[in-house]
């Protein structure tokens, strides 16, 4: 079989360079969007992700990790009263004030007060043993390596939150926050920091399960008290979706998403069905001729669809090689970036469906391929 | 296959069969008549030049003759096929099975070597890839481009162009083989070197070769020519037989 499609690609390629190009950047945009947004609202369920707790316990109708309200400490019994249950530990959420040492203003940190023993839940999967013990000294606190600039401190310094005294102890990486500048200290040194009298109990308690798997049922069993006033329980997952799922849509950032995934596959589409239609026109008397010969619409449509096909794959091969790079680059610079399976068969579902629609509206130009015009 | 056939062979059946067929184009409040009710047979395994002024009407009869085109009335019989009565799937498999073409313009996909173009279309007539090798090979031995092969389009002259669109005609081994102006776009010696491949081919294979030209200077390489003028066959004549068979057709 004469690949006649393939051979076409690679003697005209500068005839189907834009279209490969259109096919490429549209994949590349949609590619890096995902991984960002991703990456940015990723990190807003860095607590509970970062965490090796399977049950989350906090207030009713909390949406986001950051929007938590104290509920009563004595819940934490109760739910240890769970057969299922192994441990308990409390996490205390505090938005504070931060004046550094040098003239940066204020600066609006979210204080993570966790359990600072070396086996604690709270962000154990982000955070390295050794800084986590470090937390244990009194004022102690780990900011994460991206914002040291915007706290204008380096380890060691001290600058204070609320108006009290904090010291750097440790430097972490991979915790920055939304909106704000994540610190991380202990319990004590929390329950030191908040202003507010009234808030005594903890934001949240975290559980760890004997069987992790039963965390649907777990939660869903300690729900039902009322008698410690309100609280309520998700699975790890649940909150971690719920918390990703806020910002997307309440944030108005996944409409954005969508509405730029449509106008890049509508611009990527335009142009590549231009290309592929200039290049059938541009065969058009040779198709025609082939026809007249007796070889069938069908067979004419096939070769459309296979250059729209390769037009396709080597965009993508192209938008990941140039992906890849740039998200690395990304990374080093503390960008968050993440990818997925979900979402990297999200780009290349549009990708190739980008090039299928280009070769259907192409292969519209082959009616024009009529042999009798050949005879004139 | 050698069929020679003589002008006085009396048990010939028509390869081509024209009945009364009448053709014509609207274009906007315009309607040309280019052919009315013109009767026509073309004989087996010789070559048929059909000579006239441009826009006479030749390149339509060819069209219609060869199925690329229905008549308005009036009946096509191509190889005992009634055309009127095929839709367009079975025209495509009778062009595929039993037509070859050439055209004015050589119509060469710019990335195909002069053996690909041969053989593509042989793909799809459910032949062996051997067997399509070897019939695009000879094929362009007989048109004598044994030793061009391998090269495109842009590597060839007008003439080796022509050549290699008869060789992929030819290679499908068609009976009817239409050639429209197959010589305008070359100059006398490479139109001369056509004509002749063309004559060759309705001798050698016994292939029926119509063709359309309004070139005078193919008509003495031609078995039989029709001059037509305005949609109708001014003469009939064979330039090589005996005069008796020459017979003006009265308009
Ligand atoms: N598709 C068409 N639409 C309208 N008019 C046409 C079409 N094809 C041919 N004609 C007209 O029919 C006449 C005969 O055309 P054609 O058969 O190509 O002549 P020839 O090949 O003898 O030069 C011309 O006047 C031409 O303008
Ligand atoms: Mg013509």
């Amino acid at each position: 079989m004469v690949a006649l499609a393939r051979k076409t690609l690679i003697y005209e390629w500068r005839r189907f360079l834009p279209a490969m190009l259109a096919v490429g950047f549209a994949g590349l945009l949609q590619l890096l969007q995902i991984a960002l947004v991703l990456g940015i609202f990723g990190s807003t369920s860095l607590y509970i992700t970062g965490s090796s707790a399977d049950v989350w316990i906090g207030y009713p109708g909390t949406q986001s990790v950051g929007s938590g309200r104290t509920i009563d400490a004595d819940v934490e019994s109760h739910v240890l009263m769970d057969p299922a249950v192994q441990r308990v530990e409390p996490y205390i959420w505090i938005d504070g004030d931060w004046r550094g040492p040098t003239e940066t203003g204020g600066v609006s940190v979210f204080v993570s007060g966790i359990d600072p023993r070396p086996d604690g839940l709270m962000f154990s999967k982000a955070l390295a043993p050794d800084l986590r013990t470090r937390l244990a000294e009194p004022g102690a606190v780990v900011v994460d390596r991206s914002v040291l600039d915007q706290l204008g401190v380096d380890i060691g310094h001290t600058a204070t939150i609320n108006g009290h005294q904090v010291r750097v102890v440790g430097i972490s990486s991979g915790l920055r926050a939304l909106g704000g500048v994540n610190v991380l200290c202990s319990l004590d040194t929390a329950r030191q920091l908040n202003d507010d009298p009234t808030d005594s109990g903890p934001t949240y308690l975290v559980a760890k399960l004997r069987d992790p798997t039963q965390a649907d049922a777990v939660a869903a069993r300690l729900r039902g008290d009322t008698a410690f006033g309100p609280y309520t329980t998700w699975s790890a997952s649940d909150f971690a979706s719920i918390s990703v799922r806020y910002w997307l849509f309440d944030t108005g950032a996944g409409a954005g998403v969508l509405f730029l995934a449509g106008i890049v596959f509508l611009v990527g589409a335009v142009i590549t069905s231009q290309t592929l239609i200039a290049a059938v026109n541009g065969s058009v008397r040779e198709y025609a001729t082939l026809n007249a010969l007796g070889v069938g619409v069908g067979a004419l449509r096939k070769v459309v669809l296979e250059q729209a096909f390769w037009v396709g794959a080597l965009g993508l091969l192209g938008a990941s090689a140039l992906g890849i790079l740039l998200m690395m680059l990304a990374r080093s610079q503390d960008v968050p970036v993440v990818l997925n399976l979900p979402a990297a068969l999200a780009c290349i579902i549009l990708v190739m469906g980008l090039a299928a629609v280009s070769g259907l509206a192409a292969m519209r130009a082959l009616r024009r391929a009529d042999p009798a015009t050949l005879l004139r | 296959m050698i069929h020679p056939v003589t002008a006085t062979e009396p048990m010939r059946t028509p390869a081509l069969q024209a009945d009364g067929i009448c053709k014509a184009f609207v274009s906007g409040h315009q309607r040309t008549q280019v052919l009315d009710g013109l009767t026509l047979n073309i004989d087996a395994g010789e070559l048929t030049l059909i000579s006239g002024p441009s826009g006479c009407g030749k390149s339509t009869l060819l069209a219609v003759l060869s199925g690329l085109q229905k008549v308005d009335s009036g009946r096509v019989q191509a190889l005992g096929s009634e055309l009127g009565q095929l839709d367009l799937r079975a025209l495509e498999r009778f062009r595929l099975q039993h037509t070859g073409f050439v055209f004015q313009g050589f119509n060469l996909f710019p990335a195909l070597s002069a053996f690909e173009q041969v053989e593509l279309p042989l793909n799809h007539m459910g032949l062996s890839r051997d067997e399509a090798r070897r019939r695009a090979r000879s094929s362009l031995e007989e048109v004598g481009l044994a030793h061009r092969m391998r090269l495109r389009p842009s590597e060839l002259s007008g003439g080796e162009k022509q050549r290699v669109a008869i060789a992929r005609a030819l290679a499908k081994e068609p009976e009817l083989l239409f050639a429209d102006e197959p010589t305008s776009a070359l100059d006398a010696a490479n139109g001369q070197m056509i004509i002749d491949i063309l004559h060759r081919i309705a001798r050698t294979h016994g292939t029926t070769v119509l063709c359309v030209s309004h070139d005078p200077r193919l008509v003495v390489h031609a078995d039989r020519v029709l001059a037509m003028e305005d949609g109708r066959i001014l003469s009939d004549q064979r330039p090589h037989a005996s005069l008796i068979d020459n017979k003006e057709i009265p308009s």
